[in-house]
């Protein structure tokens, strides 16, 4: 894992001196809430509905366990003892004091993290792969490209004041996990003709009210050009982005109105440009960086320990079906820790819960954590004889859900609850959702399916590529769900159709239960996923499903 | 639901929802003021005068069709009257409700018209305060572009007040700056009233409203040679006494900002805009001011014979100049590079990485961010990602 140098941590500690002065001038009265706004905003500090919100980096989801136990002790020391991990690989604090937060971003520089650029109109912190470093199907470790992203982009002064918000995200691995077609800029690891690898560069992606699949700027990057074709890129956006309006001045709708024929014209331009600007030094940094990552030493040893409990007992073998991945080591596997237990709130944990996740890192998985986009903790390492005994140890501590990408294993933006710009409420329905297919014990039986859940349209729960995506609006004042089907946020990206009008609070729950017993009858065997049923069927049977009265009145008409 | 005041009193509610907004931005404020119970049935009320446009935009991103209340005195000048229909139109507010005296009392009390000058508080009750009364009996809040800045009689105000136990008056602006209000009309490319541009930065009625000189206070225009301040709408107990206009006073000078300290401009050889760069037979004392939107491309070949180049920030929060000044620094050129406007204290270390040289700001910055703020930036060469990645530390 990256440990910080000496510039990077004097880096850290500059910041935090710099925010609590901030902060007390914010205190005293010398600055205005207003005034204070850009700087708490370039320090992750955001004003909530009900109070502050502080937004923690993880950088591309990567922590160790010193670095886990701390985010438990501010948990307990400056909120009310829980964090929520989100979609951007991140983790929130949604009760602190402002006198706290100078003290809060101590700690973290203790353990060497920050929330530096977690908000305002600049480069947010880079995400990627959950799996990288350990999946099977990898081409190159993205992490390092991600770090050398992160330092390149912190501070970076020409973009700290960009037209809107801007989003990286890096994948080492043709299957996408890191949903790159849905961000500012998507950056997917490739192999050339000759074997060499680099990037497919990927540009105005992303979700939000207007939801828009990514295109291709450039086929083929030469991994050592990354960071002058990433400066083009923000440079020319910087310019030539909108700043009339901030619902059209994200990227996506730069390269939609000029065309990406010009916006890739400029680039290029600007490319040649700016790359006499490296020398070479970024690839020397590089290489130190990338040292840093270097897998660790597996070990070596039976896997019978593992191999009796999945034949003797049914609820290990029940969670190691569903939350194990494939390790490119075949001894070992990924283990997803899901915090979707039924009827929690989706990415919450506690700081007990933190504290058993790394101690079972240390003990178990080589000192590694990964926080997933779909608000899960990876432990990316873990050799298979452990596995009975990290099981155990999950349940004794209520972490033991055996969900990760089923029916109850949802994605919910905070919605009505936390957030001063939702619409409805999001995490009560993902709870409802989760509770009855619970009691109805169809969860294995339905299989793989992503429902995601956002309480307004700016679609911080990613409806838009969920499988069965909910959108949480305000009708005259009464909250009203829409249904989108058929989205992904893989290599095969899709954005959802809308399947028509939408359902009340109450109604919403029961839709999606139809259309579950729908897809049931209607799919050509066990193998055959919800999202295969719907590309092969299409819409039409599952729209007859959600809207039963409709599809009467129709067959009357005919 | 209407709100009851014998029920919940409005001094209950009012202190619960500043303790509750305290610490809110103005649109947050507006935003929860239009939904929150403890607040009621509400509409905004607007002059259309020199800043309304910035409370009207805010209404529009939040709710197109919140009631807005217009109160037209017929006495306006022409010019706000074409102003309303414009900002109506151009924000799509869908519930603009103009207000006016009853032809009868105006028939009464001021048949020709020039009630002003005899009495210009019974003017304001007849045509303003009176028919707003009327208007409002019907909503148990009114929204108010009031701010502190704007005088002693406003210097306390809070986002909500009481008015008179009857009803809450919201002042979402109350904590803005001037230069906040011009930063967000730059920013949202705003409609301006035409007659801010013919000296009138506050507007009222035609008759009571005058031109205001350099330096003097914008309400100076409003009453002007009258005791009064307020029309009666925001009546409160009280007199302010506005300073006269600053005797021979030296025009006030912007500043230079480098890594040494606050200086005078030493550059006194004007500047001219890059259309206007002429044969490179004015070098090298050629100096050229380029706005914010300005295609770096366009001064291809052209940076030569340049001494002086001025970036201009329109507001802090644009930092189209940032790639502006690396750009012409990768473009070659070598002279001086100067940012100007609205730049904070907090972006020196940016503007000086970005390859400006110096930043030149207005007295009114000047004033508010002493040279100890700039000197905590000062130290820009060190704590920077950029230079090590390009071997330049």
């Amino acid at each position: 894992m990256y440990k910080y140098n000496d510039f990077d941590e004097a880096f850290v500690r500059e910041r935090v001196a710099q925010f609590s002065a901030q902060v007390a001038r914010r205190i005293d009265g010398s600055l205005s809430e207003e005034e204070f706004r850009p700087l708490r905003l370039m320090n992750g500090l955001y004003l909530q509905l009900h109070a502050y919100m502080l937004r923690v980096a993880v950088p591309y989801g990567t922590l160790n366990s010193r670095q886990m136990r701390q985010l438990a002790y501010i948990a307990e020391r400056c909120d009310k003892g829980y964090g929520h991990f989100t979609t951007r690989q991140n983790i929130q604090y949604n009760w602190p004091k402002l006198p706290d937060v100078p003290d809060m971003l101590s700690a973290l520089a203790d353990v060497e993290m920050h929330a530096i650029q977690t908000s305002g109109n600049t480069i947010r912190n880079v995400t990627s792969d959950h799996f990288a470093g350990a999946a099977a199907d990898e081409i190159e470790d993205p992490r390092p490209w991600a770090e050398l992203i992160r330092q390149w982009s912190t501070d970076h002064p020409e973009f700290q004041f960009l037209p809107r918000k801007f989003k990286i995200a890096v994948t080492g691995s043709p299957n996408d996990r890191a949903v790159v077609k849905a961000h500012d800029i998507g950056l997917r690891m490739i192999r050339d003709e000759n074997g060499e690898a680099g990037f497919e560069v990927i540009v105005g992606g992303g979700l939000g009210r207007t939801p828009m699949e990514g295109k291709v700027i450039r086929p083929f990057l030469p991994k050592a050009d990354l960071l002058p074709y990433l400066e083009a890129i923000v440079s020319v956006y910087n310019l030539l982005g909108r700043r009339d309006n901030k619902y059209k001045a994200r990227i996506k709708i730069t390269v939609h109105e000029n065309g990406i024929e010009t916006v890739r014209a400029m680039v290029e331009e600007e490319f040649l440009l700016r790359r006499t600007a490296f020398g070479g030094a970024d690839q020397a940094l590089f290489s130190q960086i990338s040292d840093a990552f270097r897998a660790p030493a597996f070990s070596v040893g039976p896997t019978v320990a593992y191999d009796s409990a999945h034949a003797g007992d049914p609820v290990f073998r029940a969670w190691a079906d569903t939350n194990l991945a494939r390790h490119r080591n075949p001894d070992y596997a990924i283990v997803t820790i899901s915090l979707k237990k039924p009827g929690a709130t989706p990415g919450d944990a506690t700081a007990a819960q933190m504290r058993v996740m790394a101690d079972l890192a240390e003990e178990f998985g080589h000192d590694e954590l990964r926080v997933s986009h779909e608000q899960n903790i990876v432990l990316p390492h873990v050799h298979r004889a452990n596995l009975p005994a990290l099981h155990a140890r999950l349940i004794a501590a209520d972490l033991a859900t055996a969900n990760i990408g089923l029916v109850s294993d949802i994605i919910a933006c905070p919605g009505m609850d936390y957030c001063a710009l939702a619409t409805a409420r999001s995490i009560p329905v993902a709870q409802e959702i989760a509770t009855r297919f619970e009691e109805l014990r169809l969860a294995h039986d339905i299989g793989p399916l992503k429902i995601k859940i956002s309480g307004c349209i700016n679609a911080c729960g990613h409806h838009h590529v969920g499988h069965i995506g909910i959108l949480g609006l305000d009708r005259a004042g009464v909250e009203n769900y829409q249904i989108t089907l058929g989205g992904d946020g893989t290599q095969d990206f899709a954005i959802g159709e809308r399947a028509g009008p939408g359902f009340a609070y109450d109604e919403i729950v029961p839709a999606i239960e139809r259309l579950l017993l729908a897809y049931l009858d209607l799919r050509d065997g066990q193998e055959e996923t919800f999202l295969d049923a719907y590309r092969r069927l299409g819409p039409g049977p599952f729209k007859a499903a959600l809207y039963p009265e409709a599809e009467r009145g129709r067959k009357h008409a005919a | 639901m209407p709100h009851d005041p014998m029920i919940h009193p409005v001094a209950d509610r009012v202190a619960g929802l500043n303790a509750r907004y305290r610490n809110h931005a103005a649109q947050a404020v507006l935003e929860r003021a239009l939904t929150d119970p403890h607040v009621g049935r509400i509409a905004l009320v607007s002059s259309f005068g020199a800043e309304s446009v910035v409370l009207l935009h805010m209404l529009s991103v939040i709710d197109r069709s919140a009631p807005v209340l217009f109160i037209d005195t017929q006495m306006l000048f022409p010019e706000t009257l074409s102003y309303q229909a414009e900002v109506a139109t151009a924000l799509g507010l869908t519930d603009v409700r103009t207000i006016r005296a009853r032809p009868e009392a105006v028939a009464a009390r001021d048949p020709e018209g020039l009630l002003h000058q005899a009495d210009t508080d019974a003017c304001c009750d007849l045509r303003k305060t009176e028919p707003l009364e009327r208007a409002l009996a019907d909503f148990d809040a009114w929204i108010t572009g009031r701010k502190r800045f704007q005088g002693a009689t406003r210097a306390t105000l809070d986002f909500f007040e009481n008015e008179g136990d009857r009803r809450i008056k919201v002042n979402p602006l109350a904590h803005w700056a001037p230069q906040d209000v011009q930063d967000y009309m730059i920013n949202n490319r705003l409609p301006r009233h035409p007659l801010v541009a013919r000296g009138y930065p506050s507007i009222g009625c035609a008759p009571c409203t005058s031109r205001v000189a350099p330096g003097e206070d914008p309400r100076a225009g409003r009453w002007r040679d009258a005791e009064k301040e307020e029309c009666g709408i925001h009546f409160i107990n009280g007199k302010v006494v506005r300073g006269p206009l600053p005797k021979e006073e030296e025009q006030p000078m912007n500043m230079l900002v480098t890594d040494q300290g606050f200086g005078k401009d030493d550059w006194t050889n004007g500047f001219v805009s890059a259309e206007q760069i002429g044969a490179p037979a004015d070098a090298p004392m050629l100096a050229v001011d380029l706005p914010s939107d300005t295609d770096p491309a366009s001064l291809a070949g052209l940076l030569q014979g340049i001494a002086l180049i001025r970036v201009e920030f329109p507001s802090f929060a644009d930092g189209r100049g940032f790639t502006l000044a690396r750009r012409l620094r990768l473009m070659g050129f070598n002279g001086r590079l100067r940012a100007r406007g609205h730049v904070l204290a907090d972006q020196y270390a940016m503007a000086r990485r970005a390859g400006f040289d110096e930043v030149e700001i207005s007295p009114e910055l000047t004033a508010r961010q002493p040279w100890e703020q700039w000197q905590a930036r000062a130290g820009w060469q060190s704590h920077d990602y950029q230079s090590r990645l390009r071997g330049t530390a």
